[in-house]
């Protein structure tokens, strides 16, 4: 056993333990499907997957998976195993991969389990995980920007609730006072989310940048100021003029021919215009970050600041311009909440999510591809509790919605492996 | 340099403290009441709304001065208790399960001033008179919600056109699971009686939330797609998301739950079929007006119940004329039935 760990450990360059650990793991887990899962089910059962979100024209029909529950479970049951076995003898060239594709499996398996005797509509379970994973992808994006040039921004909640509040009474204003058209109305209401976004991003860099704060106590102050305008205002106006908290919600848009693809169509291209632009900021700012001089900068002065400055880079005018604009990318979360999403403003509606989102950045190890699949993940996990409880899984409420936790700790433990920040993450810079 | 950061920081924390609780400039008054808030806050377009509708009927009524303290956190409930305390209130009324230890606590503490609860009471599950003997200080205020859920959960399965109808909670407490069982039971009883099949979606749904609306609209999508019609949410102000999910897919509709959301929500009158109504502003009004009055009910239970109109279900409002005139007589027949006692909701406060 000895050697073969060995000899697993020499060819991969990875801890032997950590190699026999996943084997055994897999094999558990192939184990675990068949005496959870596949033991307790009747030979008869059936479950069955809808792949279409609703009947609509415009959409081509999938038909849907019927699988015979137990069989499919065995099925499953063995490819872990095979996984576990593959694992012990050869090693698997990317043992992550592995892990991640074996907790695939395993949450496949308990899905099909959960469904026996009933339906799950898979596509719209996939839509939904990703529509939660929207607003989070937002709060982790402007992490990444705040943080890649080193200020932590604990504020994105903060910044979220506040640009959630003034799009809802911009946005209600310009409609049903200014008498403005729906459009127009929403597009201002937007930038005026972005505007209250990019003050306080403003006002976290001077506190930070200029006088030098310590960054956890100048997010905090932002997030209590915000939580309390926020709360005061919508007790105090928006509950009484209720014209002021209904600026209508942004239509869907289906993107022509994309959204008409089976499966992928309907969970990622046909939603309203703000998650489009939640994708193209995805984009952008991976390609500003590594393709850009403005990346370059950025990612220097989050390193080396002193290098930097020597190099002539002015490290304060970067972080400024930086947590400004993730101040802007954070309302614009919040903005999605009310102008994409709900359609109003509630006290405390972000709920955290703009600290689940800080949570992904880092989870993403500070890149944004990496912060939108740990966004996703959190996402996904949030949808999967509900179709889960939906389906009367017997496991009790508070396990269930603990699910993006126990997800969170087990990829961060297993897949991720070491966090890797900014180095100069945190403090501020002193010029000499 | 060190100065104006000092200034900075705490001129900015001072504003948010303001802003956060700036009370309301009290007179000085001959009996005052104040109410603590539940987590949600006071527009939550459900129990604390209500309730303080009810604090203001009781000013308008009596002239007394009336005053609200909201908690943000549950860490909230004992200093906002203690403020009203201080200002020497003659009436404080809690709002919630949630507030119920340090009500008793406060009330056993302070036997010269009234205090009320909403949503709890001395019933089985809630305060066990062995462990918590009855102070004559102290009113619960309590409503039989299941027996309008019942109704409600009666006449969705006869509007439902797909056979599903669905529910979710907040949080798993008995004050909001009273609701999704008791509409369940009220979907099964007009099974029985019309030997249909109509099935209730997430009886063991919860969000783990009572502010993000944003959760609501994507639960509500969630039941949406998995085929029900007709969705009633329990966890305040979520449900409004729920209502914005609802709007979107046209053919479904929304149960609301505290108030008439036609009402308090009018922007989403479109779709409210009907509302699971607690008249948490009668009960709040009238434990004032007998504090008042010198006739405090300490040591007991208000049960609303249909028979005296504590709960009930809302008017139709927009579905008027699509709910079948049979399905109105058949929800008549029930209402008396669960009054008089032959229809059995499947739950008993075991409050007197």
């Amino acid at each position: 056993m000895t050697a073969i760990a060995e000899r697993i450990g020499a060819r991969h360059g990875t801890s032997r333990t950590r190699s026999i650990t996943y084997g055994i793991l897999f094999l558990v887990t192939g184990l675990a499907i068949i005496l959870l899962f596949a033991r307790p089910t009747a030979p008869a059962q059936i479950s069955t997957f809808d792949l279409t979100v609703r009947a609509d024209p415009r959409l081509m029909l999938v038909p849907q998976i019927v699988l015979p529950t137990r069989l499919t479970l065995y099925v499953f049951a063995a490819l872990s195993a095979l996984a576990g076995v593959w694992q012990l003898v050869a090693g698997f060239r990317r043992a992550n991969w592995a892990l991640g594709g074996v907790a695939l499996i395993f949450i496949v398996a308990f899905l099909t389990w959960a469904t026996r005797d009933g339906s799950l509509n898979v596509v719209s379970l996939l839509r939904t995980a990703f529509l939660r994973s929207v607003p989070l992808a937002l709060a982790a994006l402007s992490g990444v920007l705040c943080e890649r040039s080193a200020v932590i921004n604990i504020s994105i909640e903060g910044m979220m609730l506040m640009g959630a509040f003034v799009g809802a009474i911009m946005g209600s204003l310009a409609l049903n006072v200014l008498g403005w058209s729906f459009a127009v109305s929403q597009g201002f209401g937007l930038l005026s989310a972005l505007g209250s976004g990019a003050l306080l991003g403003l006002l976290l860099a001077v506190l930070s940048v200029r006088f030098k704060v310590d960054q956890i106590i100048a997010g905090t102050a932002i997030n209590i100021l915000a939580t309390g305008v926020t709360s005061f205002f919508s007790a105090r106006i928006l509950s009484q003029y209720r014209f002021l908290n209904n600026p209508g919600i942004i239509p869907p848009f289906a993107i022509p021919v994309l959204s008409a693809i089976p499966i992928i169509g309907p969970v990622f291209f046909d939603h309203n215009l703000l998650v489009y632009v939640m994708m193209v900021l995805l984009i952008g700012i991976h390609v500003m970050l590594w393709y850009t001089v403005w990346g370059l900068r950025t990612r220097s002065v989050g390193e080396h600041p002193r290098a930097a400055d020597t190099l002539g880079i002015d490290v304060f005018r970067n972080r400024y311009i930086n947590v400004t604009a993730g101040g802007m990318v954070a309302a614009l979360g919040g903005a999605f909440l009310v102008l994409a999403s709900v359609g109003r403003f509630d006290r405390l509606m972000t709920a955290g999510k703009g600290f689940i989102g800080l949570a992904a950045m880092i989870f993403g190890n500070w890149t944004p591809f990496g912060a939108f699949g740990a966004a996703t993940i959190f996402g996904f996990a949030d949808a999967l509790q509900t179709r889960l409880a939906i389906l009367r899984v017997p496991i009790p409420s508070q396990f269930l919605l603990m699910t993006p936790y126990i997800v969170t700790i087990i990829v961060l433990a297993g897949v991720v492996g070491e966090a890797n920040p900014p180095a100069a993450d945190g403090q501020p810079y002193e010029k000499e | 340099m060190r100065k104006t950061l000092v200034t900075v920081v705490s001129l900015l924390t001072v504003l948010a403290l303001f802003v956060a609780c700036a009370p309301e400039d009290l007179v000085e008054p001959d009996f005052q009441a104040g109410m603590v808030t539940d987590i949600g806050g006071i527009d939550d377009a459900s129990f604390n709304e209500t309730s303080w509708r009810g604090m203001e009927i009781a000013r308008d009524d009596l002239g007394i001065t009336v005053d609200y303290l909201e908690s943000g956190a549950p860490t909230d409930y004992v200093p906002n208790i203690t403020e009203f305390l201080e200002a020497d209130y003659g009436m404080i009324v809690t709002v919630g399960f949630l507030l119920a230890g340090d009500t008793y606590t406060f009330a056993e503490e302070n036997p010269d001033t009234f205090f009320a609860i909403v949503d709890f009471g001395w019933a089985p599950g809630m305060w066990d008179e062995a462990q918590s003997p009855r102070l004559d200080n102290l009113q619960g205020l309590l409503f039989s919600t299941d027996e309008a859920a019942f109704l409600a959960g009666y006449v969705a399965a006869g509007m439902t056109q797909t056979g599903i109808i669905g529910t979710f909670g907040g949080l798993e407490i008995p004050t909001v699971t009273i609701f999704m069982d008791a509409f369940e039971a009220g979907a099964q009883y007009y099974n029985q009686q019309h030997g249909t099949n109509v099935q209730v979606l997430g009886t063991d749904l919860f969000v783990g939330n009572f502010e993000s609306t944003e959760d609501g609209r994507r639960v509500g999508e969630d039941l949406i797609a998995e085929g029900a019609d007709i969705i009633m949410p329990v966890a305040g102000p979520v449900g409004l998301g729920t209502a914005a999910a609802v709007q979107a897919n046209p053919g479904t509709m929304l149960i609301g739950v505290d108030t008439d959301w036609c009402v308090s929500a009018p922007e989403f009158c479109d779709v409210m079929l009907t509302s699971v109504e607690k008249r948490m502003d009668v009960a709040v009004s009238t434990s004032i007006r007998q504090a008042y009055e010198g006739q405090f009910q300490g040591g007991t239970n208000f049960v609303g119940t249909l028979e005296n109109e504590g709960v009930q279900i809302s008017p139709f409002n927009e579905f008027e004329d699509q709910v079948p005139d049979e399905l109105k007589a058949a929800v008549d027949e029930v209402r008396q039935g669960i009054i008089a006692g032959t229809i059995d909701t499947g739950f008993d406060l075991g409050a007197e």
